[in-house]
């Protein structure tokens, strides 16, 4: 016996709510949407930053991208000597008297920023989707 | 459904209406030996950057004023009250007297845990990082007994202030002033009361707010973490002052000891309870005051401070645990 005969008599209802293409489509949306929120909101709220500013004197005078394996220096009235390594970053030497810039070690995320006064230099870790107006520490 | 897009059209120029304001940042070096960050919104760029020039002005201003180590030519500053130290009473701007009458409040209120009068000792501390950071091999601790000698001429009370004839005097010649604890903080306080609202002012991570932004949202302040990595904290601040006690930025090591630069007026060493302390307050002065206080203190002497002032504080443990006082939690985002 077929299955459809053995449906109660208002069988004519139940087969209006069955999902029809319209429906999994609407169902396909919603779940995409929420995916790519849920993306997005990851994205947003782990995000990394993806550039290293250096400003010297309150010039922009170097962007590096900050996935990258590089190392470099800053000259001014000191020498900074700046690593960028994957993801991160650190001024690893200098010979400015204070030492604060080294001491500050290794920074990741966006918002951070290493600041050698003495020679004037500030590194500043931009992009990703953090929203940070200052720093206290 | 016509009628419902117009509505909301409606809405949107609405709400564009009259908040064209923009941000702006500018950053400045010469002022109180770190690095200054004022961050604004304003009509343009160029309302902003007279705001902004105002407050490095004064802050500038402020600097000298309070320098120690510094003399300026046709400027008496603290470190000719200092100079002057035993010998007379020395006329000062009315900015250094209402310092100094702070520094004295300060005194009383924190049971002298914070104490602009302990000058000779700090300058042995200065000397020896200064050498340290200078030449590593010739790194050397100050010596135990100078520091006792110095620890003598600490008293606050021989700072004489004459508030009708305008002059500060030190009665011991063998007492200095250090403002260090509380400078930066009484004179962002002063700066930022005189600059727009939807200002936020930070002097080395001493951070003052002059009111939300102009959309009611409040200012995101990210708290360092001592030992490097992501921030510990982030805090929201409208109109309120955020500062933090470390002892992770300024020291030097020996035989693989930190000595960072806060003393603990008891020890005549680095103050050893916490790596750090932040402290949210409605005046910049006191929350800079503050900071310095708990962070030579344990947590429950630290907490009657707070209460006293109506201020809250996290501190972060030796060993990393973060203790929050009980009304701090109201400052964290998310």
């Amino acid at each position: 016996m077929d299955k459809v005969r053995q449906q109660p008599p208002e069988s004519g209802r139940a087969e209006g709510l069955r999902p029809r293409w319209g429906d999994w489509l609407v169902a396909a949306v919603v779940v995409l949407v929420a995916a790519a929120s849920l993306a997005a909101w990851l994205c947003r709220d782990g995000g990394r930053p993806e550039t290293v500013q250096v400003w010297q004197n309150g010039v922009l005078i170097r962007e590096v991208p900050l996935w990258s394996d590089v190392t470099f220096t800053v000259e001014g009235a000191y020498t900074n000597t700046v690593q960028v390594s994957y993801g991160k970053v650190a001024v690893v030497e200098s010979d400015c008297p204070t030492q604060v810039c080294v001491h500050t070690g290794w920074q990741r995320y966006a918002g951070q920023t290493i600041v050698c006064l003495p020679n004037g230099v500030e590194l500043r870790l931009v992009g990703g989707g953090a929203e940070i107006d200052a720093v206290t520490g | 459904m016509k009628r419902l897009l117009w509505l909301v059209g409606a809405l949107l120029l609405l709400s564009g209406c009259g908040t064209e304001m923009q941000r702006y940042e500018a950053t400045y070096w010469d002022v109180f030996d770190t690095v200054t960050t004022v961050t604004g919104y304003a009509a343009g760029q160029a309302e902003f950057d007279a705001a902004a020039r105002e407050i490095h002005d004064a802050l500038l201003e402020y600097h000298r004023l309070y320098n120690i180590y510094e003399s300026y030519d046709g400027l008496r500053n603290l470190k000719t009250v200092n100079d002057q130290a035993g010998i007379g009473p020395v006329p000062v701007d009315t900015r250094i007297l209402s310092l100094l009458q702070f520094a004295q409040t300060a005194w009383t209120e924190t049971g002298g845990r914070v104490n602009a009068a302990m000058g000779s000792v700090l300058a042995l501390w200065h000397d020896a990082r200064e050498q340290a950071l200078e030449d590593p091999d010739r790194a050397a601790l100050p010596d135990r007994s100078a520091l006792e000698a110095a620890a003598l001429h600490t008293d606050l009370s021989a700072l004489e202030l004459d508030l009708e004839a305008g002059t500060a005097f030190l009665t011991d010649p063998d007492t200095a002033l250090d403002v260090g604890a509380l400078a930066k903080g009484y004179a962002v306080e002063q700066v930022a009361a005189a600059a727009p609202d939807h200002f936020l002012i930070s002097v080395g991570g001493n951070v003052c707010a002059t009111g939300p932004k102009p959309d009611g949202t409040p200012w995101t302040v990210a708290v360092e973490n001592p030992d490097g990595g992501d921030f510990l904290k982030l805090l929201y601040a409208e109109d309120r002052s955020v500062v933090t006690s470390g002892d992770y930025q300024r020291y030097f090591e020996l035989d693989g000891v930190r000595y960072h630069h806060i003393i603990d007026p008891d020890t005549l060493e680095p103050a050893a309870y916490w790596r750090s302390v932040t402290v949210v307050a409605e005046s910049s002065a006191a929350a800079d005051c503050l900071s310095t206080a708990l962070f030579t203190l344990p947590q429950a002497e630290g907490q009657r401070l707070l209460d006293q002032w109506g201020a809250e504080a996290l501190w972060i443990g030796r060993d990393g645990a973060q203790v929050m006082s009980p009304g701090f939690s109201a400052y964290l985002a998310s």
